[in-house]
């Protein structure tokens, strides 16, 4: 019954941290991409496009932990033992903090590329690419919190 | 690609250039320095009228702007422009020397209009100064009279009766004054003080050392009248504005006509920078440029019709623009690889490759029946509707193909709106029911499943890559480079696909895991052999070989790199579900149904949005980071023809770019 008290912690976890994270780096690129647009307000589209890319870490991170709910008997599935639920803390470090510090550094590239669109609008697809870049850091920490987070239910301990 | 050279009279000229700026066909070739014997037309001067023309135009399009906002939707992004035929642009031309005369007059009207606003600024601010002296019934400049000097002021510090009484005393005990406060607040205070004409002097040093000045413009008459003439005065000029606003508005009606002699100076001023390049003897003029292939006949064709003149194809050179040419299926990708960087002309061209895994790709990532239908209406209704210009036709089509792809991957993975189906049907009945019970087909769950679609995700890439270095491989062999075509980039694809194998055999028959091992081995010798051949000696072919072992790392995180595809498909799908979820929380009622229509509509669009982005970006850069760098160069020139090419509108029949 205990379990339950750290599977909502590592909930908690999960979604905040990499929320920070995609916070603090979409509000970076959302300013410095208002400087640009207050110039010259038809670059919008690739404005938001080039703002929105560090907010995928907070969207990992709320997954995590709504499948953490989904599992541990919030939402469904059944009570975890305690071990399972520090387990499940265990899991939902990876994505946090994974997302919260890619979210960071995404957002440090974002701001890059949003000046280097605004000198050249061609310039897009490159900083968009280059961006993305940070996000696959993110994803493997996504992708290994997800898998453990999943099979943490079949593991008795 | 040709390159064309079109030899003419002079007397010609003008009617050959406007075919080949309304038919699109030819991109003109700049080139340093005419040819002997020849020379070239300054047109500066009247590029530079043109250029003051459209400035003009510009400048009166905003003011209009200002003065009433064109209603515009946000779907007119996607409507095409106007067609027009060659005879309507000689009418916008004739009509071209009134439009100036019109806005000409709008920027005068703007002018005064700016004018009439500064100098109410300016009125409104002496009001501003004049507000804490309206008590005053004297006017500003008084003299002294026969006995008693007058000071009219400020001092820069606050006082009431008492206390400038007492500050004044405090300077100077002898001073005999009396005075009037009429206004008075933090670091001002506006005062009269009277002396004795005796003391003038005395008064003025004790008002120096108080900080005391006199106003800068003192008028002869009393500040409340000043202000009444001058609120008069503002009144006037609110008026005047008014008027030069409703005169402007007069001329609302002459915007779209603006705006096409805006157009028409554009293609005036393109026509005369090609005149500039053209190389002229006294009677003929030679044009250079490139042409497609396919259009040398409908150019001989045309030229030939229009005047009399000496039509050219020849190979062209190295610098030659390339047009990417390409069947239904893949045309619309093409902006994707422009994007990146057109093909040299070494390059095979990627369009066709890139089309099917960019579609491919961006289905699984979506991944969704649901979302895949709505981005399939959607852009087949815009394509209907709007008809729109050929590169938001493309743009719309790539969306179409890879919603069609989107809807495959749904079915694939069980997700129709998330699990809504599934979800309605326990609202409405109260079994419980799985997507995969739903669809008679097996399905993957993209959370249940998720280790096998990571490892289908991680072969798909494999296949991206392989076929990546497969081009890579191609373009070496017809350029006849045959050490780099087995050496570098087969040896490295039988080894990832002995890596393959390997890991097939480990999870099926173990035979295979000898296999792929005896492949990857056979490989890895290959390499160290081969790899370290433009090195000098033994030891450092040795060394060069076994170094470019390494490189395997940069295979598996390419690799590594498509586990995106699992994760956004994932995300997509939680997303879903969990609006599906949100959306039945208020149960089956009136208000529960209401609400749920609210937040299931709001809800699929956040992660329609949010996803389709998502989607498209890490599409890209699958096709850009981890397929391009296998064989892709670019850095060639997208062809642009000389062509009719404006804000507003477009030649029928011509070849849009």
């Amino acid at each position: 019954m205990e379990g339950i008290v750290f599977a909502i912690l590592a909930a908690s976890l999960a979604t905040v941290l990499s929320g920070i994270g995609s916070a603090k780096g979409v509000g970076g690129a959302a300013q410095t991409a208002m400087g640009v647009l207050s110039e010259d307000s038809s670059m919008f589209g690739k404005m938001l496009v080039l703002t929105l890319l560090p907010g995928t870490q907070g969207l990992y991170g709320f997954i995590v932990g709504f499948l953490i709910m989904i599992n541990c008997g919030v939402l469904g599935g059944e009570v975890p033992t305690l071990m399972q639920g520090l387990a499940y803390v265990a899991a939902s470090l990876a994505i946090g903090i994974g997302g919260m510090i890619s979210g960071f550094a995404q957002g440090k590239a974002s701001v890059a590329g949003i000046s280097m669109c605004a000198k050249d609008e061609s310039n897009f697809s490159k900083a968009m690419v280059s961006i993305t870049l940070v996000e696959i850091y993110a994803l493997l920490a996504f992708i290994v919190s997800l898998l453990m987070v999943i099979s943490i239910p079949g593991i008795k301990m | 690609m040709k390159r064309v050279r079109i030899i003419a009279l002079n007397t010609d000229r003008k009617r050959i250039l406007e075919h080949l700026q309304n038919s699109s066909l030819v991109e003109i070739q700049h080139i340093e320095q005419p040819e002997e014997g020849y020379s070239r037309i300054d047109t500066a001067s009247q590029l530079q009228q043109f250029e003051r023309n459209s400035q003009l135009m510009t400048q009166a399009s905003k003011i209009l702007d200002k003065v009433s906002p064109e209603k515009k939707s946000l779907l007119d992004a996607f409507r095409g422009k106007r067609e027009v035929e060659p005879e309507d642009i000689g009418k916008i031309a004739a009509g071209s020397p009134k439009v100036i005369g019109i806005c000409g007059k709008i920027c005068d009207l703007e002018k005064q209009r700016a004018d009439y606003a500064a100098e109410r600024v300016r009125i409104r601010t002496l009001m501003a100064q004049l507000e804490p002296w309206s008590g005053l019934d004297i006017p500003m400049n008084t003299a002294d009279t026969a006995s008693t000097a007058v000071f009219i002021g400020t001092f820069p510090k606050m006082f009431d009766d008492i206390t400038l009484s007492e500050a004044l005393a405090q300077e100077d005990e002898t001073l005999i004054f009396d005075h009037e406060i009429f206004f008075s607040s933090v670091n001002l205070t506006c005062a009269v003080i009277y002396a004795p004409k005796t003391q003038k002097e005395q008064a003025e040093n004790v008002l120096r050392t108080l900080g005391f000045t006199r106003p800068l413009n003192p008028t002869s008459r009393t500040p409340s009248e000043k202000i009444s003439r001058l609120k008069k005065k503002d009144d006037e000029l609110v008026k005047k504005i008014s008027q030069a606003t409703e005169g402007l508005k007069k001329y609302v009606k002459y915007r779209a006509m603006i705006s096409d002699t805006k157009d028409y100076y554009m293609l005036r001023s393109d026509k005369y920078r090609v005149i500039s390049e053209l190389d002229e003897s006294e009677h003929t003029f030679i044009l250079y440029g490139y042409i497609p292939e396919e259009d040398c006949d409908q150019l001989e064709e045309l030229c030939l019709r229009i005047a009399d003149c000496i039509v050219e194809f020849s190979e062209p050179g190295d610098d030659a623009p390339v047009k990417l040419k390409n069947n239904k299926f893949a045309e619309p990708a093409e902006s994707i690889v422009t994007m990146y960087s057109p093909p040299s002309k070494d390059d095979v061209d990627p369009t066709p490759i890139l089309a099917f895994f960019f579609y491919f790709f961006f289905g699984m990532m979506f991944s969704d029946a649901g979302y895949g239908l709505v981005m399939v209406i959607a852009t087949t209704i815009a394509l209907k509707v709007f008809k729109p210009d050929k590169s938001m036709r493309n743009n719309l089509k790539l969306f179409q193909y890879c919603g069609i792809a989107t809807i495959f991957w749904g079915l694939v993975f069980g997700s129709i709106f998330g699990d809504a189906p599934a979800v309605f049907y326990k609202l409405f009945t109260g079994k419980e029911i799985t997507m995969a019970q739903m669809l008679p087909w097996p399905v993957l769950d993209t959370q249940k499943d998720a280790l096998t679609i990571m490892i289908l995700s991680i072969g798909l890439g494999l296949v991206h890559v392989l076929v990546g270095m497969g081009c890579k491989f191609y373009v070496c062999m017809k350029q006849k480079k045959y050490a780099e075509a087995f050496f570098d980039t087969g040896l490295w694809m039988t080894m990832l696909i002995g890596f393959a194998v390997l890991a097939a055999g480990m999870a099926t028959l173990p035979v295979l895991v000898t296999v792929g091992a005896g492949i990857a081995i056979a490989s890895a010798v290959g390499l160290v052999l081969t790899q370290g051949r433009a090195k000098k000696g033994f030891f450092g072919k040795l060394i060069g070989g076994v170094a470019s072992l390494y490189d395997i790392t940069s295979y598996i995180s390419d690799l590594l790199s498509y586990s995106r595809l699992l994760a956004l498909g994932l995300t997509t799908g939680v997303m879903a579900q969990v609006f599906n979820m949100l959306s039945t929380l208020m149960g089956t009622n009136v208000i529960g149904i209401l609400f749920m229509i609210v937040i299931f509509i709001a809800g699929h669009l956040i992660t329609i949005g949010l996803n389709a982005l998502g989607s498209y970006v890490h599409t890209m850069r699958l096709q850009y980071v981890e397929m391009f760098s296998k064989f892709y160069e670019g850095g060639g020139r997208k062809f642009e023809p000389f062509a009719v090419r404006c804000d507003n509108f477009k030649m029928k029949n011509s070849n849009e770019m």
